[in-house]
């Protein structure tokens, strides 16, 4: 029996499945690194802990970034000001 | 077969003789419940449509919308292809595609809907003609069972949901409980029994048919047999609205669906009361004292105005009287229900455009 497929083609100029990753930075010492909290609960307390233990160990530099909203996506203005200003970021929490 | 313009990826090889629903799973397609095989003569028939021939025909391969996560993009044919899976019948099919149109639009959030560890659902409000010839239910037990139309158009929004735009569990819906309304949420307007103008005028939809999506929960029964006057029903919908377990607490802009039942309605239309007015007396009751929301959450995203509310001031329960939508559902009985919202979302009324055939 041959039947359609449900799904159908995935947009291709659109497409966000897979998004290309930067590439991984050799090494963290001396690194400026991002915090984009969401603002899910717990997200600032386990971020933050987080880039003070790579700044202990490593000696980044940490630039704290916050969304508006967990429920909405990153602001462009905040994205672009991260891009400019840090190496890596540190984000993706939920509750 | 009578198969027409299609790359060969979009069609696949089952067993005639297989457990269609089990095949479909080990693909990852599918509610869990049995299946319509998606035939090409089917999805064909589907897109044919219940119009009288030699009219307008449409491309079956036009993308109606796109949709996140996954950002799939949901082209007509694909939608009955869903439509067919689902149960419906092609009159049924205008519905889903101005569903999916509505789904798209930014103010409603689809990523977010879907990606939410929230339980909430796409409700699919069907007004007007539509409703009537497709046979939609908005009475007596119009949230279910037994209604073809409510059903499968209800469940086909969902397919789509999760074939189209990948709001699978796990992958692409994170809702830590899911929820019943997650099989199916739709509905029609009874405006046989409503005293007031249909829901869509109220938002400046003036259309012969027209759907709306509001993205909530599971409805919440609010009962009043004894009350003969607006007031007192409606302070028991506020009760049902005024509670910190709920979305709307913490997120200002969320707005209520409150569905009245015909005999509600009536008490408050034969007492003069306007849809607006039902909507600002519930503004001014659905409160609670601001520092009992302040201590149950922390994070909210309230305006300035609200935050700035002493601790021992009430504190409403949405930022806009606005967002109390109200409209007629139901049959005899004097069982009302709200909606509670996800909260960062805003339903949407768009017209039905019946002439969809291909």
């Amino acid at each position: 029996m041959l039947i359609y497929r449900p799904d159908g083609a995935v947009a291709q100029d659109l497409d966000r499945s897979a998004p290309e990753l930067a590439p991984a930075l050799p090494v963290l010492a001396g690194c400026r690194i991002g915090i984009l909290d969401n603002r899910k609960p717990n997200a600032d307390v386990l971020l933050h802990r987080l880039a003070n233990r790579l700044v202990e160990r490593t000696g980044a530099i940490v630039v704290r970034a916050d969304t508006k909203n967990a429920a909405l996506p990153c602001e462009d203005q905040v994205l672009g000001l991260l891009a400019e200003q840090v190496d890596l970021v540190l984000t993706g929490t939920a509750d | 077969m009578t198969v027409d313009t299609c790359s060969d990826d979009s069609l696949v090889e089952f067993p005639a003789d297989g457990d269609l629903v089990a095949e479909m799973a080990d693909r990852g397609w599918g509610d869990g419940l049995p299946l319509v095989a998606p035939t090409p003569e089917r999805v064909d028939a589907m897109l044919s449509g219940p119009n009288e021939p030699g009219g307008p025909s449409l491309d079956p391969d036009e993308v109606i919308s796109i949709l996140p996560p996954r950002f799939g993009e949901a082209s007509r044919r694909i939608l009955a292809v869903n439509a067919v899976m689902a149960g419906c019948l092609p009159v049924h099919f205008p519905v889903l595609v101005a569903a999916v149109r509505a789904l798209a639009r930014p103010e409603v959030n689809l990523r977010g809907i879907n990606a939410t560890t929230h339980c909430v659902a796409p409700l699919l409000i069907v007004h007007g003609e539509i409703a009537r010839t497709g046979g939609y239910n908005g009475g007596l037990g119009a949230f279910g069972p037994g209604n073809r139309a409510n059903a499968t158009t209800g469940r086909a929004l969902r397919l789509v949901l999760l074939h189209v735009a990948g709001a699978t569990i796990g992958a692409g819906d994170a809702s830590t409980q899911g929820g019943p309304a997650k099989y199916g949420f739709c509905i029609a307007e009874n405006m046989d029994a409503s005293p007031w103008p249909t829901y869509p005028t109220t938002v400046g939809v003036n259309a012969p048919s027209a759907v709306t999506i509001y993205c909530g929960e599971a409805p919440h029964n609010v009962h009043d047999m004894e009350s003969d006057n607006p007031s007192q029903i409606l302070n028991k919908v506020a009760s049902a609205m005024a509670t910190t377990a709920q979305n709307n607490a913490c997120i200002s802009q969320g707005e209520y669906l409150v569905a009245l039942c015909p005999e509600h309605a009536a008490t408050c239309a034969e007492a003069g009361w306007s849809r607006h007015d039902v909507a600002s007396y519930l503004f001014q009751k659905a409160r609670l004292p601001a520092a009992e929301l302040k201590e149950a959450f922390s994070l909210r995203a309230w305006p300035p105005w609200m935050n700035s509310l002493n601790d021992d001031e009430l504190a409403p329960m949405t930022g806009d009287q606005k967002n109390i939508r109200i409209l007629v559902v139901g049959g005899p009985g004097k069982h009302s229900s709200v909606v509670p919202s996800w909260g960062m979302t805003r339903s949407v009324t768009v017209a039905v455009d019946q002439q969809v055939s291909c």
